[in-house]
């Protein structure tokens, strides 16, 4: 299967939302956010990875092993399989979060946690904290890279704008619906313009329509900037196909697949499951997983 | 292609505060009445308590020499206030009070983020931790009162004993509740040391330490009082041992009465500085 790059959007976000441009954006200065790596065309390479656990009786688990995968930069990649074959280990691995037993892992040319100031990170849960109020949990990020108040205030009240949460950025995470918790999250990610995005079952835990709704906002944001690297883990072979650029599958800490997604962008996900390449990736991917 | 807007649900159509059932002005409305009728209802509970005490006094019993009536008690109280005993002797107590919660309290939380945050150490310690705190602290007082002499720093080691274990499990448990996902988002943006401690753990631990805080300072109280009532020049619990020996009992009952409107005052108080620094907490968690 011969990968592609992701196709250009010509997109417009829908009318009412703002326009979201790398020049609309407030953004922190390159001296703090740091100096990425001269231009190279991966964001992120595995070679050979191997991730073994130790378990309490001193027994070696493989989680991971003879992972080669590497995935240039800007491309949409989103990782499936079943419970406990190592998506989130391979996520954690890109974060710096676990160490590989073999091989290397770089991102965007450096070592991941070198890489940490070019990553944002979405998880299954919202992850909010209940003690600060919607437009704080946006400038969560920015505090911890020593943004100035006033610069990271007009960030997120950007970042709140694009998710349509701008009437909700003082209310507590408590008075917000699942679906509203996401966008806060999803702001949060965003207002750190991250070159690599990690994202770990992020819509899991919100209904259907919900589900679909932030799919759609997810992509319209990431299609009008064509940086990002998207690593995407989910258990949801459909949300996969639909959203992604390349899926990779997953089983028993070994990569039984890696299939490049042939639908143009925009994609219309509420009518892409009718897309006869959809059906085809569908297709060869159950076959595999179930 | 369709936009968003047309064919998938709004997100503008949101709002969070009716789905939530917390739309401002009808919430504070019933909480308005719901205070009302609790309110109503604790004057109920305590007419009915002084009707029965009034009753118990009046058929002389459960002893002749117990029975003493509210009225006789609430005479007690005046003539005391008038004279300037009791003021002194309540501003002794509670001076001893605050020392000691103070003081304990901030050792406690110190503690207790201590050993939340090193593992080992806690390990080492909770034998002796666990065995300083099963001592009866009674037993300790004379041992204060020899060491320390007969004044107020002996009631605030006292009462200091009670209190700090309380604050320390309290600090240690509020910030062992730490939600794993914050800790690990906060790794991968970065978070230096001091900005966990600082942005994670003490706003996470926050919560209970406020409930550690409250119950501390009523066994501070406690504390205090029973450090007064073995020994001491001054102070209500001093009070009460007096009045006790000398059978004057409308005494013993009046001080009792204005301890416990001062375990509510203080923690009422308390309740409200609570509700202040943690109004981002629902409602039913507050």
């Amino acid at each position: 299967m011969v990968m592609t790059a992701p196709q250009p959007t010509t997109q417009r976000l829908p009318h009412s939302t703002p326009q979201i441009s790398p020049q609309s954006v407030p953004q922190a200065s390159q001296s703090e956010i740091g100096q990425l790596e001269p231009e190279r065309d991966d964001a992120i390479a595995f070679e050979d990875v191997a991730v073994t656990y130790s378990t309490p009786g001193d027994d070696q688990r493989p989680v991971l092993s003879g992972i080669d995968l590497t995935i240039p930069r800007g491309q949409f990649i989103a990782l499936v399989g079943r419970s406990g074959c190592g998506k989130t280990t391979l996520l954690n691995l890109v974060a710096g979060l676990v160490e590989p037993s073999e091989g290397a892992v770089t991102v965007l040319g450096q070592e991941p946690r070198a890489a940490r100031r070019h990553l944002g990170f979405m998880l299954a849960r919202d992850a909010l904290m209940p003690w600060r109020d919607a437009r704080r949990n946006v400038e969560y990020g920015l505090e911890l890279r020593g943004i100035a108040k006033a610069e990271r205030r007009a960030i997120a009240d950007h970042w709140l704008e694009a998710v349509q949460l701008t009437h909700a950025q003082h209310l507590w995470p408590w008075q917000l619906s699942q679906g509203m918790r996401q966008r806060v999250a999803l702001a949060r990610t965003w207002a750190l313009d991250p070159n690599v995005l990690l994202m770990d079952e992020p819509y899991a835990s919100v209904d259907v329509n919900t589900r679909l709704a932030l799919q759609t906002r997810f992509l319209d944001l990431w299609q009008s900037e064509e940086h990002r690297t998207v690593m995407f883990v989910t258990h949801d072979l459909s949300e996969a196909i639909a959203l992604a650029d390349r899926v990779v599958l997953l089983g028993g800490g070994r990569i039984l697949d890696d299939v490049t997604v042939q639908i143009e962008r925009p994609r219309d996900l509420g009518a892409i499951n009718a897309n006869p390449h959809y059906q085809q990736v569908y297709e060869r991917l159950r076959g595999q997983l179930f | 292609m369709r936009t968003m807007d047309e064919t998938l649900p709004s997100f503008t159509a949101d709002q969070p505060w009716t789905r939530a059932g917390v739309s401002r002005s009808p919430r504070r409305l019933r909480w308005s009445r719901e205070t009302l009728i609790v309110r109503g209802l604790q004057v109920l509970v305590g007419l009915a308590l002084l009707g029965l005490w009034q009753l118990a006094a009046s058929n002389r019993w459960p002893d002749p020499v117990l029975a003493k009536t509210p009225l006789q008690t609430w005479h007690y109280l005046v003539h005391s206030a008038s004279s300037g005993e009791l003021w002194s002797n309540t501003r002794a107590t509670l001076t001893a009070v605050l020392i000691a919660w103070v003081l304990a309290g901030a050792a406690g939380v110190v503690a207790g983020v201590a050993l939340a945050l090193l593992p080992r150490a806690e390990r080492v310690l909770t034998p002796y931790l666990d065995a300083a705190n099963a001592m009866p602290r009674i037993a300790l007082a004379p041992l204060f009162i020899v060491a320390l002499g007969i004044n107020t720093s002996a009631k605030v080691a006292m009462a200091s004993t009670l209190v700090f274990f309380i604050i320390l499990s309290g600090a240690r448990a509020g910030v062992r509740s730490t939600d794993a996902e914050w800790l690990r988002l906060s790794a991968v943006l970065g978070a230096k040391k001091h900005q966990v401690f600082r942005k994670i753990l003490l706003p996470v631990a926050t919560p209970a330490i406020f409930a550690a805080l409250r119950l501390g300072l009523i066994y501070s109280l406690l504390g205090v009082v029973g450090s007064e009532l073995i020994s001491a020049r001054n102070g209500l619990g001093q009070l009460i041992a007096y009045d006790s020996s000398t059978f004057r009992m409308e005494g013993v009952y009046g001080i009792l009465i204005l301890l416990a409107v001062l375990a509510v005052v203080l923690n009422q108080g308390l309740g409200l500085l609570e509700r202040r620094l943690l109004r981002w907490q629902p409602p039913a968690d507050r």
